[in-house]
């Protein structure tokens, strides 16, 4: 088993699931492939590519969908292609440059702002307005999702997910450390308790702030505890960093110190995998993370992050699906309108996405699904993930056009003094520097 | 006449398959890279003109400086250690030709080289891995208190420099031990019957014939320093912070992260440059003519 | 036993020691692979798995497009391979076996990029690929391995050194240029061809940045990109990736072990010089 997934929100799935999985296949395989050309000789089939950056688990549950998808609609199949995630913005891009874009793609929805141009704006495509054709309606979405999938006033968004950081917690080392395992830490000063008590009395580790040691992680880790302050990484303007002030400097030293005063772990350590061998504590880790908890064997509780600061908060994002830009020669009108019914179709569908991919539904019938609610994943987990979610403690990462990059030039130093080889100063400083160049550049 | 004109047809059409591979594949790409380099590319195609600001802004940007030095010091430390022990091995597989098992460890120490970057890379990130990689380990065991290679600034590109020796120094062994074999045994038995020692027949024979044989090794070294990437990108993905971001994983970075295409193809155009200048310098060394 | 003949042995089992040490990482893989999850982690690490597991191999198998990685990368190879031959042996034969102006001068222009890898290209092969719509597809892959002057020069090399008097006297019994190359210089030149062979095949088998950057699908993947992807989803759960490593190590040892000699012998001529 997995325990740390380089695509940020995958799962791995246990055999059984994919032995349910292949199963399932082979008789869908096998009664499609008995219809199909009866289907042929009547009706012309449309068939839409669908790539999206998932894998692993998430790939292996968006299989699951489109396979059903498929089975289900005669007219119009889709074609899934996962990407892999590194490149998969890049390799979008590309497509749309040389008009062979995909019908169907996904967005994250803190990309928005640069990716926006590689999308059709749906409520005013030249098919008219996709959304009411494909009975897409906003109402029936997660509102905070739903609101941030629009740039400079068009719709290119249709949220199909949640994700998100939470507390995992191993029961018998709370018990062991004299802890109420049913009474996770919520406040910061029970937390540093509870921390300090599985140190001593366990002799594990007792926390691990963001999965494990890639540098983006521990931004993540740096970022909830500093926007929990009420921190924000650049000017509302977005022309200049905002992160080297007190405020910066507070959450940075405080998941330093974690490390090198209170030694509630060492650095370069992987959170996942210590998790799963029962010999950590308390771990801010994913959603995606359920599956592999669950398959290690770990007596493990599940609840919200702590307050650390002002305002309790965690590190969370959404998918989203999308229509890249179609030039009229590959995609007419109604292949558009058949590209936004099949993402209302998947989001129908999406409680299977929640089950096996361990995200939140952004489609609220799938959310509230009898199957969904009734799973094992909903109720230990995606229950106070959606509560977290509910109650806005969620903090999206940067939504800029230079994202990506600003992030690359923060990592490097939060990463330096994790390890301690930079003063939290100096290492604020430099990524501030850094920032302010890209920025200007 | 026109049989001539039949000869230059034939030698066209011999050669025109190949070249119109290398025009299409090598020569095009090197000429478009430039043109790309001079352009601030949207990816949706609406691209505009900068000129050299993109190799401006390489020069001002200290990320650039940092995976140049980081790309040298690999180099560096890479280069003596793969044409060293390739030599050192050279020697031994040479010394022992005359037994049968010789061929057998020529092929152990062979072997790794055929392995492709990605096992390479996997295997000594497991063999270094901070927790329970088996180096780190026996290490401990020997009293010693080794640093966590892969997480330790100063020790990522060094360890990633002992991989890569590790994976093609069995190749530049083949090498030197075909040049030792062109080596005339009368030129030893000559320099024995004068009473010279081994050492002094190493230097003063093997050396200078093998002169050629280790610049060319060199070379070829050299150049693949440069563009080093895949074990970077597996053992360190350029970390601890940026110690071992090297040239081929900014250009990575920037184009297919970043979306900087002009940027990174002039990352590309710098390392071409790079690279030819080295090509040259070892035309020069080796004496082209001698190949024509 | 003389002292000569002592200081030999002596060397050989040092040597061969040192070889034990060399290959002890390769084995380490192995063994790995087949060790269950806490033994991986065991302390002392134990060399020889104590409860051998075929586990971490199924899951590989199972959930990965392993095969299929395996046949890509046999396509690529396999298309590098036959492309360069074909396209390098007349090149190699008209720079080499005819008299033209030009000749040497256009050599050395081909020359001159023998050296220039891949690597600094990739960013103007992506756009070339991606216009002429071959991302994401095997030709992707390999059309740009293929004008690599490497051949050429090795097959020249060895055009070079076989009489002039086999082609006169074919010439004289009424031979075209075609049926000289094909009935005098091929046959001759065969170990030349299997060295070529075995080079371009090794190069496109272990190709990994271009691969990475022009492949996106998993199914697509050769197997180091594959690998790369496994690494993606495990990271340090090294009892899978030490047994995805060894899957595709596995051909290459075996084909090791049987073409030994033809294999080194090969990989010397390309060495030589």
């Amino acid at each position: 088993m997995g325990w740390r997934e380089e695509l940020e929100h995958s799962t791995p799935v246990s055999r059984r699931t994919f032995l349910k999985t292949t199963a399932a296949a082979a008789a869908v395989a096998a009664v499609g492939s008995a219809r199909i050309p009866s289907v042929m000789a009547q009706e012309r089939v449309t068939t839409l590519d669908y790539y999206t950056l998932f894998h692993s688990g998430d790939a292996a549950a968006m299989e699951r969908i489109v396979r059903l998808f498929n089975t289900e609609n005669r007219a119009v199949k889709l074609n899934l292609l996962q990407g892999q995630w590194a490149e998969y913005y890049a390799q979008l891009f590309a497509a749309v440059g040389s008009g062979n874009a995909p019908h169907v793609g996904i967005c994250h929805s803190s990309r928005v702002m640069d990716v926006y141009r590689a999308l059709t704006p749906l409520e005013e495509s030249r098919a008219g307005n996709l959304l009411d054709a494909a009975g897409i309606r906003a109402p029936q979405y997660t509102k905070s999702v739903w609101d941030a999938g629009v740039f400079e006033g068009k719709r290119y968004l249709v949220p199909l997910d949640t994700h998100m950081f939470g507390m995992w917690y191993n029961k018998d080392l709370f018990r062991r450390a004299g802890l109420d395992p049913d009474k996770p830490p919520e406040s910061r000063e029970d937390f540093e308790r509870a921390a300090d008590a599985i140190k001593t009395r366990t002799g594990q580790f007792a926390f691990h702030p963001a999965e494990d040691a890639l540098p983006r992680k521990l931004r993540r880790a740096w970022e909830y505890l500093f926007w929990g302050g009420g921190g924000s990484l650049l000017t509302p303007d977005g022309k200049r960093a905002a992160f080297n002030d007190e405020r910066g400097l507070r959450a940075l030293d405080y998941l330093v110190g974690m490390i090198h005063r209170r030694g509630w772990n060492a650095p370069g350590t992987d959170g996942f995998k210590q998790f799963a061998a029962g010999q950590l504590g308390m771990l801010i880790a994913g959603n995606w993370y359920f599956p592999t908890a669950k398959a290690a064997g770990v007596n493990f509780g599940f609840h919200y992050v702590p307050k650390f600061f002002e305002k309790p908060t965690t590190w969370g994002d959404s998918h989203n699906l999308v229509i890249p830009r179609q030039r009229p020669e590959r995609a007419s009108d109604d292949v558009l309108v058949a590209a936004a019914k099949a993402i209302k179709w998947i989001n129908e569908r999406s409680s299977i996405w929640g089950i096996y991919g361990g995200h939140i539904p952004a489609f609220l019938p799938a959310q509230r699904a009898k199957d969904l609610q009734e799973s094992e994943t909903w109720q230990i987990a995606l229950s106070k993930f959606a509560y977290m979610a509910n109650q806005g403690w969620l903090h999206y990462p940067l939504v800029h056009p230079l994202a990506p990059r600003v992030h690359a030039a923060v990592e490097p130093h939060i990463q330096e003094a994790y390890n301690g080889r930079l003063t939290p100063k100096d290492a604020l400083t430099r990524a501030e520097a850094e920032v302010n160049r890209v920025l200007i550049g | 006449m026109k049989r001539r004109y039949g000869r230059t047809v034939e030698i066209a059409l011999f050669i025109l398959p190949f070249a119109a591979f290398w025009i299409l594949f090598r020569l095009g790409p090197v000429l478009y890279g430039f043109f790309i380099s001079l352009y601030r590319w949207d990816p949706l195609g609406d691209a505009k003109f900068i000129g050299a600001r993109n190799y401006l802004n390489l020069a001002r940007d200290p990320r650039f400086w940092n995976a140049l030095v980081n790309t040298l010091e690999f180099a560096a430390i890479a280069i003596p250690l793969i044409v060293g022990i390739g030599l050192v091995l050279a020697l031994f597989i040479f010394a022992g030709r005359k037994r049968r098992v010789t061929t057998w460890l020529e092929a152990g120490f062979f072997f790794p080289y055929l392995l492709t970057v990605s096992v390479v890379g996997l295997i000594w990130r497991w063999l270094l891995d901070p927790d329970f990689g088996v180096v780190l380990i026996t290490l401990r065991d020997m009293g010693i208190s080794p640093p966590v290679f892969l997480n330790e600034p100063r020790w990522a590109i060094p360890a990633i420099a002992l991989a890569t020796a590790w994976w093609l120094a069995g190749y530049r062994m083949l090498l030197f031990r075909a040049a030792l074999e062109d080596i005339p045994d009368e030129f030893y038995e000559a320099a024995r019957i004068d009473g010279a020692s081994g050492p002094r027949i190493f230097f003063s024979i093997v050396v200078p014939l093998l002169r050629p044989a280790i610049l060319f090794a060199l070379v070829l070294t050299t150049i693949s320093g440069f563009i080093v990437f895949g074990q970077v990108l597996i053992m360190t993905a350029g970390g601890p912070g940026r110690a071992s971001e090297v040239l081929a994983m900014y250009l990575y970075r920037f184009g297919f992260e970043y979306l900087e295409m002009g940027q990174a193809a002039a990352v590309g155009m710098v390392l071409f440059l790079i690279i030819l200048g080295l090509t040259m310098v070892s035309f020069r060394w080796l004496g082209y003519e001698s190949s024509l | 036993m003389t002292a000569s003949k002592l200081g030999s042995r002596l060397l050989v089992a040092v040597v061969a020691a040192l070889a034990l040490l060399w290959v002890a990482p390769i084995a380490w893989m192995f063994t790995t692979g087949i060790k269950p999850a806490p033994e991986i982690f065991a302390l002392p690490p134990t060399w020889i798995p104590q409860r051998p597991t075929l586990d971490h191999v199924r899951e590989v198998l199972s959930r990965w497009p392993f095969l299929r990685w395996a046949l890509n990368s046999v396509v690529v190879a396999g298309a590098t391979t036959v492309l360069s031959v074909l396209v390098s042996v007349p090149a190699a034969y008209a720079f080499s076996r005819l008299r033209w102006r030009g000749r040497d001068a256009i050599f050395l222009v081909f020359l001159s990029s023998m050296l220039i890898p891949l690597e600094v290209n990739v960013i103007p092969l992506y756009f070339l690929m991606n216009r002429l719509h071959l991302l994401n597809t095997y030709p992707a892959v390999f059309l740009p391995m293929i004008g690599m002057p490497i051949g050429i020069f090795l097959l020249r090399q060895f055009y070079i050194n076989i009489p002039g008097e086999l082609d006169d006297a074919a010439r004289v019994d009424g031979c075209g240029n075609l049926r000289i190359l094909w009935h005098v210089i091929l046959p001759l030149s065969r170990p030349a061809l299997a060295a070529l062979v075995i080079y371009m095949f090794t190069f496109a088998w272990n190709e990994f940045f271009w691969s990475m950057i022009a492949l996106s699908s998993p199914q697509m993947f050769t197997l180091p990109i594959g690998l790369r992807a496994l690494q993606g989803a495990y990271d340090i759960d090294y009892g899978v990736l030490m047994a995805g490593a060894a899957l595709a190590v596995l051909p290459t040892l075996m084909l090791f072990l049987f073409l030994r000699g033809s294999i080194i012998r090969g990989i010397t001529m390309t060495a030589h010089k």
